[in-house]
Formats: C-alpha cells, structure tokens, sequence
C-alpha cells in the first residue's frame, strides 16, 4: 500500500506558547485515521499546518510523493515548487462550514472546480449535481447557504472540497457546530466515504464514529501524540487516553 | 427667472463634476489607505493613521484652502482651483472611504479567507470574488451616508471661488436682494441626494438575496 502522508517530527509554537511538539505519523492510501485529545491539544494547528493555512516551524512533510517541507538545521524549510500541487490534493472541511454566502450551493462546489481547475461550466456543473445528489441535496442547488440547516451547509461543503478531487481530505471538528441529529447527517456521510476508501483523517469528539471507521488513530494532548493505534478505543494503555475515552463513554 | 435657472443648472454641472471626479477618485484610493491602515509594516500604518486623523480632525472647508493655497506659498507653484478642489476632496474622502472600507473588510470572517485558500484560489481571485463582494454588502448603508454628505458637501468648493450651485445661488440671491435663489439651490441638493438614496435603496435591495 502506498503513503499518501509521511510526517515526522513536526514542531510549531506560536510566540512563546509550543502548539506541537514532534509529531509523527503515516497515512496510507484509503485509509481513514482519527486524532482525538482534548482541545487545545494541537489538533486543528496540525490539520492546518498540513493544509498549508499555518507554516510549520520543524518538522519533515511528504504528501502523496510530493515534499511538503522538511527539516534542516531544526526549520522546516518549504519546497515551493510543490506548494500549490500539495494544496490541490488536500483538502479541508471547516468546523464552521465557511461556505461563500453570496454564492448559490451549485456555484459553491462550481466555482473552485472553474477557477482553479479550469474546468468547462457544463463539466463542473456534473460534477456538482454528481456530489450534491450524493450528499442528498440536489434539489438545493439553486438556495443560498443561509437557506439551508447547518447539516445541509457542512455536507455542501462537503461536496465542495471533494470536487477538487482531494487525494486525501481532512475534517476539522465537522460536527461541532451542529446539534446531534445534524451530527448523525454528517457522520453518515463520513461513513459513506471511508466504505468507498477515500483517504481522511478526522478530528473528532465522536468516539463511537471514530471507532467505528478508523484505520488509525492518534491521542493527542499538549501538542504531543501520547498514543496511537486504533486500540486507544478499546485498551487504551497511558492514563491520559484512558482518562480521555472513559469521560466519552456516559454518551454510549 | 429663466436665465438664473440656466446659471444655476451650470453651477450644477460643476457640484456633479466635483462629485463624480470626486468619486471617482477616492472610491478605490480608500481602499489603499484602508491596506495602510491595516497593514503589519508600522510605519505605513502609524503614517496612515496620522493622514486618517488629520482628514477626519480637521474641516473640509480648511483643507480645501490648504490644498489651493499651499502649493503657491510652499513651492511657488500655484494651479486653477478647480483641480485643487477635486484633490482636497479626494484625499479627504479617501479617509472616509477607508474606514468605512476597513469595518466592512474585518466583518468578514478569516474562514472565508481560509476557504479560498485551502480550494486553490489565488489571494487576488478570493478578494475580487469572496471578500469584496461581501464587503460591499456589508458597507453599503455607511457608503450612501458618505455619499450623501459628498453630495452636500460639493457647496463647500465656493470657498475657494468655485463656481458650483451654492456659489451661483449666493450671487444671485445678493445680486436679487432675494432668498429665493438659496431656497431654489436647496431643492436641486435635495434632487441629487434623492437620486442618490434610491440608487442605495435599490442596490441594498440587490444584494438581499443572502445574508
């Protein structure tokens, strides 16, 4: 099996304040890995720093082949030249959705697939209507964001990152924003997607989800990985992990 | 009564010419100070600060004879007042344009920002096509109150001895020993800045379709 990410020793601090601290972990090609810890733990600054919305101070990053950064002297040093390719095989769903408000929902998951892809109008549309039926949703194509249930906006936004055709995507906390029933939309589609082996990694609250699709798993708390493996669920061994899952399970 | 009308639809012309050339000019300059304003390098923004301060403390009125006179007394060049006039209005309502531009830039959510970057959108295309298009949103009802004001304000430029309709409704009221030319003056004013505050109205309603 392929990697489709490789990171290692990833370190980053904003100011004085260290967010992470030697973060390491692969991620093959159709698999879906979960990160849990509670929050403040680095988690999102991770997502973001391998999706290229934070730099990484150290640390070596290779995504699908392509080197991201890696470390030199103790900085990570960029290879632009492969910025802009990284950037287009991830991709990102928001815990806030942050759809474009003045945009239809078809020209949500369109306008990306146009402008960056170059994709002919007739050809982004299919594909839009394609994901948008999946994500049960067809007949919103034509409302506005603010129309639609938070469940609806976050599996638009679903749909719009998986028009870019992302080689892996990353959920920051999809679910947070929304109440449970809305939860379970999303979760479904989650689901649905790991059945069909799309590459993902999840930061999730959900223990019950994140056991249930995980092919790994990482603990994180105060920027560091205490454990890993999709065991953390069932036979956590540090304390900290145990401590963590056990104050899940009052929510069966 | 027909020739002080014709008078005074010329001095009208010259109130729209300061108006459109007004903004003309520092509707996308606003935008280059409200860069300045909010921008990390300090010595832009504490210089663009200091030029906000100084547009917004001081009076129109006063900078308008600042910027006739200045140029003559500073450097020994002079220029005609009417270019004079356009550039005092310019820099001044730059200022305004720029705050008014900046709070409609913070409105917009980082994430709006972060989502175009993380789609593949150059920083230009998500400005042109995500930000600004909500920023204008948002600044719509602060920007029809400034541009009401412009409007008014065009009376000011008779300071420097342009001849624009208060101006020609003054001359005409002292040559007449009648009121009635200020009075008629008030009602063109009162035209414009209808016209203006319907043109808002309706591009406010424009862009009621998402929230």
């Amino acid at each position: 099996m392929s990697r489709m990410i490789e990171l290692r020793g990833l370190s980053k601090s904003f100011g004085e304040t260290s967010v992470l601290r030697d973060i390491s972990f692969d991620i093959d090609k159709g698999e879906v890995m979960s990160i849990i810890g509670p929050s403040g733990s680095g988690k999102s600054t991770m997502l973001r720093i391998i999706t290229q919305l934070e730099k990484a101070d150290d640390g070596t990053l290779t995504v699908d082949g392509d080197r991201l950064f890696e470390s030199h002297d103790g900085a990570a040093v960029y290879n632009k030249a492969n910025e802009r390719r990284v950037g287009l095989k991830t991709g990102l769903v928001f815990q806030s959705f942050n759809l474009f408000p003045h945009f239809s929902v078809l020209r949500n998951v369109t306008e990306a697939q146009r402008a960056v892809l170059k994709r002919s109008r007739d050809e982004a549309e299919a594909k839009a209507m394609a994901l948008l039926a999946k994500m049960g949703l067809e007949d919103k194509a034509k409302m506005y964001p603010w129309q639609l249930s938070g469940g609806q906006q976050q599996r638009v936004s679903i749909a719009r990152a998986l028009a870019m055709d992302p080689a892996i995507l990353f959920f920051d906390e999809p679910t947070s924003a929304l109440d449970p029933e809305l939860t379970r939309e999303i979760l479904h589609v989650i689901r649905a997607l790991a059945e069909e082996k799309m590459t993902m990694a999840v930061v999730t609250h959900e223990m019950n989800f994140a056991r249930a699709i995980s092919d790994r798993a990482v603990f994180m708390d105060g920027g560091v990985i205490v454990e890993e493996g999709v065991e953390i669920f069932t036979d956590p061994k540090e304390e900290r992990t145990r401590k963590f899952i056990s104050s899940f399970e009052s929510d069966g | 009564m027909a020739p002080l009308l014709l008078q005074m639809l010329e001095g009208t012309v010259t109130s729209l010419q300061i108006f459109f050339l007004t903004l003309l000019f520092s509707l996308p300059l606003g935008f280059v100070v409200a860069k300045g304003k909010m921008t990390s390098i300090r010595p832009v923004r504490w210089i663009t600060d200091l030029y906000i301060q100084i547009m917004r403390g001081t009076p129109l009125i006063l900078q308008l004879i600042f910027f006739y006179f200045a140029p003559f007394y500073l450097l020994g060049l002079s220029y005609d007042r009417f270019t004079a006039c356009i550039v005092a209005f310019v820099v001044n309502y730059s200022a305004y344009f720029a705050e008014i531009y900046r709070t409609g830039l913070q409105a917009v959510p980082r994430g709006q920002w972060e989502a175009g970057k993380v789609l593949g959108f150059s920083r230009a295309y998500t400005f042109f096509h995500i930000i600004l298009p909500q920023v204008v949103k948002t600044i719509m009802p602060s920007l029809g109150n400034e541009v009401i004001t412009l409007v008014k304000d065009t009376a000011l430029a008779q300071t420097i001895g342009v001849s624009e309709l208060f101006r020609v409704a003054q001359t005409a009221s002292s040559r007449e020993f009648s009121t009635v030319p200020i009075f008629i003056a008030g009602l063109f004013y009162f035209v414009m800045n209808y016209i203006v505050s319907r043109l808002f109205a309706l591009a406010e309603k424009k862009l009621d379709y998402y929230r």
